[in-house]
């Protein structure tokens, strides 16, 4: 993809108030919310970062200890929160029945456990509930509290039936205060500019499937709009020269002679280059079958050699922004 | 047996695929009658899996299921068949032949359907048929086996156990659901029937029942907001529907006992797949030390898409840093060569080395943390980067197990 429209897709993106970035486990998702959160705040956005399955993983990924339930500045400009479905309901029940906190809540807990279990509506629900009321909290000047809320969902099985639980529910609940409130948060989540959700995969053969089919299934069932996909670990094949190179160098008599100047070791390199390069060339078809599937730009993230953390998440950031 | 058991890259791309040895994980883990395969997502679980029944199979002249919960069609692919469905098919042994594997015994692949599982359960629990239809055709059900917390993992415990029991194959090797939360795996059994027995659902069965009175008072206030969060019409639904649930309360909670029981005994063993990803090892780690926890025994580990040694070498890391850094590189290659070489093309070709080195030096540095971890076999497969035909990547992978 040319630089250009790489460059207004990250910026387009940026435009939103709210994004949730979905895929399969281990697509680096959180890296992705991280790297986007990080951009935001660069870019002088107030931002939160907001973990669903409160892992600790993108807390982590900023560079800090598990956070909780209250949004905890990591960053100029950039905040955190874990999202726990319990809280979220105490807080609900604190907003809109003025029941206190730490009332003793555990049998209601209980009660409401059993039918968030059954019914996937109101646990998600009050996720994404919290996520509009986030959306939609104001300071005393009146300014939105967040310019951008990037949000590390969870895995793509899970992650529609979050996204669509207010529409659930009024099929469901037809009453009671729930009922009520469920249009707000479907209105948010299916603005098209205020929301986008954006896919993360890998150049293979099941993740590429896992991506195309949450894609297939958020324009065939739903009204989100959908942000660029993220491609991570992406290898480019090296260009035609560097190829005749490596098989140049790849020849016994020519390995030799190179030997001679850099060491014995050369042998190695070559054939790291040469690994390199087909898993590139694996690559290719999932990446390919991944742009021709999907209705949205693929942005690629390169392979990165360091452990997940600020380190990481500093670097696929930087990426993103030479790349655009 | 104490020691990992390493089946090298050189094994890997040259040498064809021949049987497992005696002293193989194959060989270890045939002898239990089932074999539960277990780690994160993207890890090759389903394909490991597969290739471990098939090496079972050319080990004992015993008939072997291959079972899986992943809905995807990664099983039949790895076998080269084009459906699985959820009942047991025998995988053909000639095309197995074909691909390098000599079965000595029989090998079937089924995959679990868990909408069929779940009723399945209410059909055989329900005190009377009116029961489990009510059951099956309340709204509220579809949510409950489509979006329960462990209900996959149990379904899969629930049709192991069946299959088990039946005695129609002497070892089932089982690709569990890529569960995020390993707990969920191994609470299952009991989950399921806490689940269906919660005292407190009997809250929300109909107010005629015992203790209403007596709860009547403490409770109201909280049916109170219950009621009006959810609206009246489905509290009472739902009170209904439990009622119903309670009735299976005694069916489910035996035979998550049996269960239970069977997950810890001398017959079963735990395999934790892996690769060296940092997420999923870390992930592998967490399971390690629940199985421990639940006191399940745990055979092996299997690290999957280890990357070939050569790129630890010190040489190639200084051979490499040496093109990088020595500007004039390109001019004396180009000497030494009799060959136009570019300098960007040499530093790419240096860098992609490099990529790799760092990685795999990346990857080897949580190997002793495995050691420290269990101290049970560990098998490396390496990472196998050529295009290869599934039968054939699963033959040369049952070959190293």
């Amino acid at each position: 993809m040319a630089r250009a429209s790489r460059r207004a897709g990250l910026d387009d993106l940026l435009r939103k108030r709210v994004i949730f970035v979905a895929g399969k486990g281990g697509t680096g998702k959180t890296t992705v919310t991280a790297a986007l959160a990080l951009i935001g705040a660069r870019r002088g956005l107030r931002v939160l970062a907001v973990e669903v399955d409160a892992k600790g993983d993108l807390p982590a990924a900023l560079g800090h200890p598990p956070v909780g339930f209250r949004p905890v500045l990591v960053q100029r400009n950039l905040s955190v929160i874990a999202l726990h479905a319990d809280e979220s309901f105490q807080e609900y029940l604190g907003i809109f029945f003025r029941v206190p906190r730490f009332t003793r809540l555990t049998p209601l807990a209980g009660v409401f456990d059993f039918v968030a279990s059954g019914v996937p509506g109101p646990r998600d629900m009050l996720m994404v509930g919290k996520i509009a009321y986030e959306e939609r909290r104001r300071e005393a000047d009146g300014r939105p509290t967040w310019d951008l809320i990037v949000v590390d969902s969870t895995a793509s099985g899970h992650v529609l039936s979050q996204l669509t639980a207010a529409r659930a529910m009024r099929k469901l609940v037809r009453g009671g205060m729930i009922g009520s409130q469920v249009d707000f948060v479907d209105a948010m989540v299916t603005d098209h500019r205020v929301t986008a959700l954006c896919i993360t995969a890998l150049p293979e053969e099941m993740p590429v499937a896992e991506a195309l089919d949450l894609h297939d299934q958020v324009v065939r069932r739903t009204d989100i709009g959908l942000g660029p996909c993220f491609l991570n670990r992406s290898l480019t094949p090296a260009a035609s020269r560097q190829r005749r190179l490596l098989e140049l160098l790849g020849t016994p008599a020519h390995t030799r002679a190179v030997a001679e100047l850099v060491g014995d070791g050369v042998e190695g390199v070559v054939a790291g280059a040469l690994l390199a390069e087909r898993l590139a060339q694996q690559a290719q078809p999932h990446a390919r079958r991944l742009t021709a599937g999907l209705s949205v730009p693929v942005i690629p993230i390169p392979l990165v050699a360091t452990r997940p953390g600020l380190v990481t998440t500093r670097a696929v950031a930087g990426v993103l922004e030479a790349a655009a | 047996m104490t020691r990992s058991v390493v089946a090298s890259a050189a094994d890997a791309v040259g040498a064809p695929a021949a049987g497992p040895r005696p002293d193989s994980l194959a060989a270890l883990l045939g002898k239990l009658q089932v074999v539960v395969c277990c780690g994160s997502g993207g890890v090759g679980k389903t394909t490991v899996s597969a290739a471990l029944a098939a090496a079972i199979a050319t080990v004992y002249p015993k008939r072997v299921l291959v079972l899986t919960i992943d809905p995807a069609r990664r099983l039949a692919t790895a076998l080269g068949m084009t459906r699985i469905g959820s009942d047991p098919v025998p995988v053909p042994a000639a095309q197995l032949r074909r691909a390098g594997l000599q079965l000595r015994g029989e090998l079937a692949a089924a995959m679990l359907d868990q909408k069929s599982a779940w009723d399945r359960m209410v059909e055989r629990y329900a005190p009377n048929r009116q029961v489990a239809r009510r059951i099956l055709d309340n709204r509220f059900y579809q949510g409950i086996s489509d979006a329960f917390v462990g209900s996959h993992e149990y379904m899969a415990m629930e049709a192991l156990y069946e299959l088990h029991a039946s005695g129609e194959y002497d070892c089932l090797v089982i690709d569990t659901p890529p569960s995020r939360n390993a707990l969920d795996l191994l609470e299952a059994p009991t989950r399921i029937s806490d689940y269906v027995g919660a005292r407190l659902l009997t809250w929300l069965a109909r107010p005629s029942r015992f203790g209403f009175r007596a709860m009547n008072l403490a409770a109201s206030p909280l049916l109170r907001i219950a009621d009006r969060l959810l609206g009246s019409d489905v509290l009472g639904e739902l009170g209904d529907f439990v009622n119903d649930l309670q009735t299976l309360y005694g069916g489910v909670q035996e035979r998550a006992r049996a269960v239970s029981r069977l997950l810890r005994s001398s017959r079963v063993g735990f395999v934790v797949v892996t690769t060296l990803e940092p997420p999923a090892f870390a992930e592998a780690g967490y399971f390690v030390s629940k199985l421990e926890e639940f006191s399940m025994p745990l055979r092996a580990v299997v690290v999957n898409r280890v990357l070939p040694g050569f790129l630890l070498e010190e040489s190639a890391i200084q051979a490499a840093q040496a093109l990088i850094e020595n500007h004039g590189s390109a001019a004396r290659l180009a000497r030494a060569l009799d060959a136009p070489v570019d300098a960007a093309s040499l530093f790419g070709l240096a860098g992609s080395f490099s990529l790799l080195s760092e990685l795999a030096r990346r990857d080897a540095r949580q190997l002793p943390r495995l050691e420290r971890l269990t101290r049970c076999p560990h098998v490396q497969l390496p990472l196998i980067p050529e295009r290869i035909s599934d039968l054939e990547g699963l033959a040369r992978m049952a070959a190293m197990l």
